[in-house]
C-alpha cells in the first residue's frame, strides 16, 4: 500500500489557502483518495467547505470543555464524501499560544489514531505567517514532507512566499521536507502567470497550476460547498480537478533557493509593475 | 491484542490519560478500591469495551474516577525533576536538559541523592551527568536549537557518553524547539544514542509521569534490540536503595539488574536479555516492565508487591515460576520464615498498641503499611502522593491497594494528595495522634516532627523490602520512637506559619469541599498584624 502524503499548504493571510485545499480536497477525493484536512489556524475555517458548515468543534475547544479524556470522534468530523476534517482551532485572539496549540492538537491526533494507513492524503492548512516554532509543527520530521505554497502576482504575496521558503529550505537541510510548487490563485493582477512563473522558476520549483479568477468559486462559498460540489460541470470545478491530477502526478520536489530582497523586487519591476 | 504501551510516539502518553491517575481523593481505602474498578479497567486494557462510573459521578466516559479539586497547591515536583533524577543517574550518559537554567535547580539536591545511591550499590562516587543549555531571553525569541546541537557536540567531546539524552522544558515546549528532529540529526553525526525526552513541567498534572517518559526513552533507543537470552538475569526496577534484592534472589539463581538509577548504558541495554522483570513499586515499575515485555517479550511478575510475609511468598513464588524454580521455593520460603519469625515475633511484642501513619508514593505506600501492619502495627491513616487506578501491567495480582485491603483490613482515613504539609495538621486532628510517621519525601519530614511526631524520612526505599524488610523496618522505627520526647520539646517551640482557625480543622480537604470558607474566616486580620509587626521593627 502507498505511503500516506502529507502535504502541507503555506502562503500569505487571505489569499486563499483555505478556499484552495478544500478544492484541491474535493478534486483528489473525486479522483478516489481517502484525504484528511488538519485546520491549522486558530480561526478554525479551513474546513468549512467541506463539512457544508463551521458546526465543527476544533480540537483546542474540546480539550477546553472535557478535558483530555477525549475520543477520535470528539474532534474528527466526516465531510463531503468521507472527507475527514478537524479543525486544530487555537485560543482567543490576544492570549495564550496559539502556536503551542497547534503542537498540543496535532499531538493529540496522533495520540488518538487519527492517522490511519489508509489515508492517500493529508493537509494540512497552516495560518499565513510561521511566526514561531508551534506553527512549523506541521512539517516537522515524521510529519508533511511536501509544501506547496499559495501566491498571486501581488507583491506581499510573493513576499510572504519567499520568507516561508527560507523556513522550508532551513527545515529541509535537515529532514525530508520538500517545495512542491507555487499554486497562485489569481488576483487578476496585470502579467500574473508571468510573473509568478518567473518567480517559481528563480526559487528553483514550478508554478504547478494557475487558478483564475472565478466568481464561481465565491458563489459555492456563500453556499459552504466546494466548486465541485456545488457546480460539478461548472469550468472552475475542471481548474480544480487539473489542479488535483497535477498534485497526484507531482514528482518535482525541491529544495527552494530563496530570493534577496533585490532580486525579488528586479523580478517585479521587469513582470508585474513596469507600468506602474 | 491491543498495545498496552505506545512506544512508537517519542512522547509518551500522560499517566493520567493511560491509567486515569487522580491526585485528590479521600476517605476509606475499601472505597477506592471499589470506585478504582481494577478489574474492568484491566479488560479495557485488554480492548474489551466497558462502560460505567463506579464513583457515582454520572460521568458517560468509563471509568473516569471522581478526585477533589484543590483550589491551593503548596508545593510539587514535576516530570522534569523526574527525568533529571533517573537519566541524570545513569552513571556513564549524559542528560542535556534544554532549559532556562532554573529547571536545574533541583540537581544539588539529586547529585546528593545519587551518590547516597552508588555508596549503597558499592559503585564509586562521581557527579551528577547533566548539562543545561542555559536558555536566554534571545534563545527564547530567536530559538535555541543550534545552542542544543553546540551542547550536544560539547558533552560528546568532553564526557564520551554512551549516550546522550535532551530532556524538554516547559519554556522550549512552548515556543516549540524540535528535540526529535535535533536528536535523530546528532544521533547520526555523533554515532550514538541521543534520545529526546517530553518531560516538560505542564505536560500533567502528577510528577510520576516522568518515571514513564524516562523509561519511555530507554526502552525506545537503549535496550538491545537484538537480545541475546540471559537466563539468569532479572530486571528490577527501582530507585536509589540497598541491593537487598540479591540475597532475596540468589537462592534461585538469579543475577539483578537495576534500573534506572547508578545503572550503566550496558545494564540498560541488556533489560531485554532478562529473563523477567519486577519492581518494589508498581506505581515506578509498571510502565517499564510492561513496554519491556510488550516489545521483547521478558514477562513481567504478576504478584502482590514483596512485603511482609504472604506479599513476600507471592512474590518470590511467581519468580521461581517463570525461572523455572517452582521445585526449591516451598523450602526456601519455609526456611526464610523459620528464620525471621523469631526475630519478627520479638518485634510484634514491643510494637503492641503503637500506631504508625504512612506518607509515601502510591504503590510503595501499600507495601510499607504491609511491614508494619505485620509487625502488629495500628495504621488507621496514610496519605499517598497520588493514586493509580491500574497500572500499565494490568495484572490480576498487581492490584496493590486491593491486596492490602483484602489481606490486612481498611485504612479509614486514606488519603491521595501531593505533598501538602498545609494538611497534615488537620489530618492529624481527627486520627488520633500516630506513635511516627514514615515519610518518603525528605522535605516534609521535618513538617511531620513540628506537629511533635517523631518522623522516618525513609531514604533508602528497600529497607522494607522480603522478609528481611520486617526486621530492617522494625528496628528503625523503634530507633525512631525513641525520639518521642524531643519531637514533644520541639512541636513546643515551633510556632507553625498557619491561622489557628486553619489549625483547628479537621478536614484536609476543606478548601475543596467548601471553596467559600477562606472568604469567610481570612479578613485578612493576620496582614494587619503583620503590619503592626513592621511598624514596630521601624
Amino acid at each position: 500500500m502507498a505511503q500516506t502524503r502529507q502535504i502541507a499548504i503555506y502562503g500569505k493571510g487571505g489569499i486563499g489557502k483555505s478556499t484552495t485545499t478544500q478544492n484541491l480536497t474535493a478534486g483528489l477525493v473525486e479522483r478516489g483518495n481517502k484525504v484528511m484536512v488538519v485546520g491549522c489556524d486558530p480561526k478554525a475555517d479551513s474546513t468549512r467547505l467541506l463539512l457544508g458548515g463551521l458546526a465543527q468543534k476544533t480540537v483546542l475547544d474540546t480539550l477546553r470543555d472535557i478535558g483530555e479524556d477525549i475520543e477520535l470522534t470528539d474532534i474528527l468530523k466526516e465531510g463531503y464524501k468521507g472527507t475527514r476534517c478537524v479543525e486544530s482551532g487555537g485560543p482567543e485572539p490576544g492570549v495564550g499560544c496559539a502556536g503551542r496549540g497547534i503542537i498540543t492538537a496535532i499531538n493529540q491526533l496522533e495520540r488518538l489514531g487519527a492517522y490511519t494507513d489508509d489515508l492517500d492524503y493529508v493537509f494540512y492548512d497552516v495560518l499565513g505567517d510561521v511566526v514561531c516554532g508551534g506553527f512549523a509543527m506541521p512539517i516537522r520530521e515524521g510529519k508533511a514532507k511536501e509544501i506547496y505554497i499559495v501566491a498571486s502576482g501581488e507583491m506581499m504575496a510573493l513576499y510572504a512566499a519567499n520568507n516561508i521558503s527560507k523556513g522550508i529550505a532551513r527545515y529541509a537541510k535537515k529532514g525530508g521536507v520538500r517545495l512542491g510548487g507555487i499554486i497562485c490563485n489569481s488576483r487578476k493582477v496585470d502579467r500574473e502567470f508571468d510573473l509568478v512563473n518567473a518567480f517559481a522558476t528563480e526559487l528553483g520549483t514550478q508554478l504547478i497550476h494557475f487558478v483564475p479568477r472565478d466568481n464561481e468559486v465565491q458563489r459555492a462559498e456563500i453556499r459552504r460547498k466546494t466548486v465541485i460540489e456545488h457546480d460539478p460541470q461548472a469550468a472552475q470545478a475542471d481548474v480544480y480537478r487539473e489542479l488535483a491530477k497535477k498534485i497526484e502526478e507531482n514528482e518535482n520536489f525541491v529544495i527552494p533557493k530563496p530570493l534577496t530582497q533585490d532580486r525579488l523586487e528586479e523580478i517585479l519591476l521587469e513582470f508585474g509593475l513596469m507600468d506602474l | 491484542m491491543a498495545k498496552k504501551i505506545n512506544l512508537e510516539m517519542s512522547a509518551v502518553e500522560n499517566r493520567e490519560m493511560r491509567l486515569g491517575t487522580i491526585i485528590g481523593w479521600d476517605g476509606p481505602a475499601s472505597t477506592l478500591v471499589k470506585e478504582s474498578n481494577y478489574i474492568e479497567r484491566s479488560q479495557r486494557f485488554e480492548g474489551i469495551k466497558t462502560s460505567g462510573c463506579a464513583g457515582g459521578c454520572g460521568s458517560k466516559k468509563a471509568c473516569k474516577l471522581c478526585e477533589l479539586n484543590s483550589p491551593l497547591n503548596q508545593q510539587t515536583m514535576c516530570a522534569n525533576a523526574i527525568v533529571e533524577c533517573q537519566i541524570g543517574n545513569i552513571t556513564d550518559c549524559i542528560l542535556i536538559q534544554h532549559a532556562p537554567i532554573g529547571c536545574s535547580g533541583d540537581n544539588p539536591w539529586f547529585n546528593l541523592a545519587f551518590n547516597m545511591g552508588l555508596s549503597r550499590r558499592n559503585k564509586p562516587p562521581q557527579a551528577l551527568k547533566i548539562y543545561s543549555t542555559n536558555l536566554l531571553e534571545s534563545d527564547m525569541v530567536f530559538g535555541a536549537s543550534d545552542k542544543l546541537r553546540r551542547t550536544c557536540r560539547t558533552v560528546f567531546e568532553r564526557e564520551h557518553p554512551k549516550a546522550i539524552f535532551i530532556s524538554m522544558a516547559c519554556a522550549t515546549a512552548i515556543i516549540g524547539e524540535d528535540i526529535d528532529s535535533i536528536a535523530d540529526e546528532m544521533e547520526n553525526e555523533l554515532g550514538i544514542p541521543v534520545v529526546p525526552l517530553h518531560c516538560e513541567g505542564f505536560r500533567s498534572k502528577h510528577w510520576s509521569t516522568g518515571f514513564d517518559v524516562s523509561q519511555h526513552g530507554v526502552v525506545r533507543q537503549i535496550v538491545n534490540k537484538n537480545p541475546v537470552k540471559q537466563k539468569d538475569l532479572i530486571n528490577i526496577v527501582a530507585l536509589w536503595g540497598t541491593d537487598y534484592f540479591t540475597p532475596l534472589l540468589k537462592p534461585l539463581g538469579l543475577r539483578v539488574n537495576y534500573m534506572i538509577d547508578m545503572a550503566s548504558f550496558d545494564e540498560l541495554r541488556q533489560a531485554s536479555e532478562a529473563v523477567a522483570t519486577a519492581t518494589f513499586c508498581n506505581t515506578l515499575g509498571s510502565y517499564m516492565a510492561t513496554a519491556l515485555e510488550q516489545e521483547y517479550g521478558v514477562p513481567q511478575i504478576d504478584a502482590p508487591q514483596p512485603y511482609g510475609f504472604k506479599g513476600t511468598d507471592e512474590w518470590l513464588r511467581a519468580v521461581a515460576h517463570v525461572v523455572g524454580k517452582d521445585d526449591i521455593i516451598e523450602d526456601y520460603i519455609k526456611s526464610e520464615h523459620e528464620r525471621v519469625l523469631p526475630k519478627v515475633n520479638e518485634l510484634r511484642e514491643k510494637f503492641k498498641g503503637v500506631k504508625g501513619f504512612v506518607m509515601t508514593g502510591s504503590a510503595y505506600a501499600h507495601g510499607l503499611i504491609t511491614v508494619l501492619r505485620e509487625l502488629g502495627i495500628d495504621v488507621d491513616g496514610s496519605i499517598v502522593f497520588h493514586h493509580d487506578p491500574i497500572y500499565d501491567g494490568a495484572g490480576v495480582h498487581q492490584n496493590t491497594l486491593e491486596e492490602l485491603v483484602n489481606t490486612y483490613g481498611d485504612i479509614k482515613n486514606y488519603t491521595v494528595s501531593k505533598t501538602e504539609a498545609y494538611q497534615l495538621s488537620n489530618i492529624f486532628n481527627r486520627i488520633e495522634k500516630p506513635d511516627f510517621v514514615i515519610i518518603r519525601h525528605q522535605g516534609l519530614a521535618p513538617e511531620a516532627a513540628k506537629l511533635g511526631i517523631p518522623a522516618l524520612a525513609m531514604g533508602d526505599e528497600h529497607i522494607p523490602v522480603g522478609y528481611d524488610g520486617l526486621i530492617r523496618t522494625g528496628e528503625i522505627i523503634l530507633d525512631i520512637m525513641a525520639r518521642k520526647k524531643f519531637n514533644r520539646v520541639l512541636s513546643r517551640h515551633i510556632e507553625l506559619p498557619y491561622t489557628d482557625w486553619w489549625l483547628s480543622q479537621s478536614d484536609p480537604f476543606l478548601l475543596s469541599h467548601d471553596p467559600k470558607a477562606l472568604d469567610k474566616v481570612v479578613p485578612l486580620e493576620n496582614s494587619v498584624d503583620y503590619e503592626d509587626e513592621l511598624d514596630e521593627a521601624v
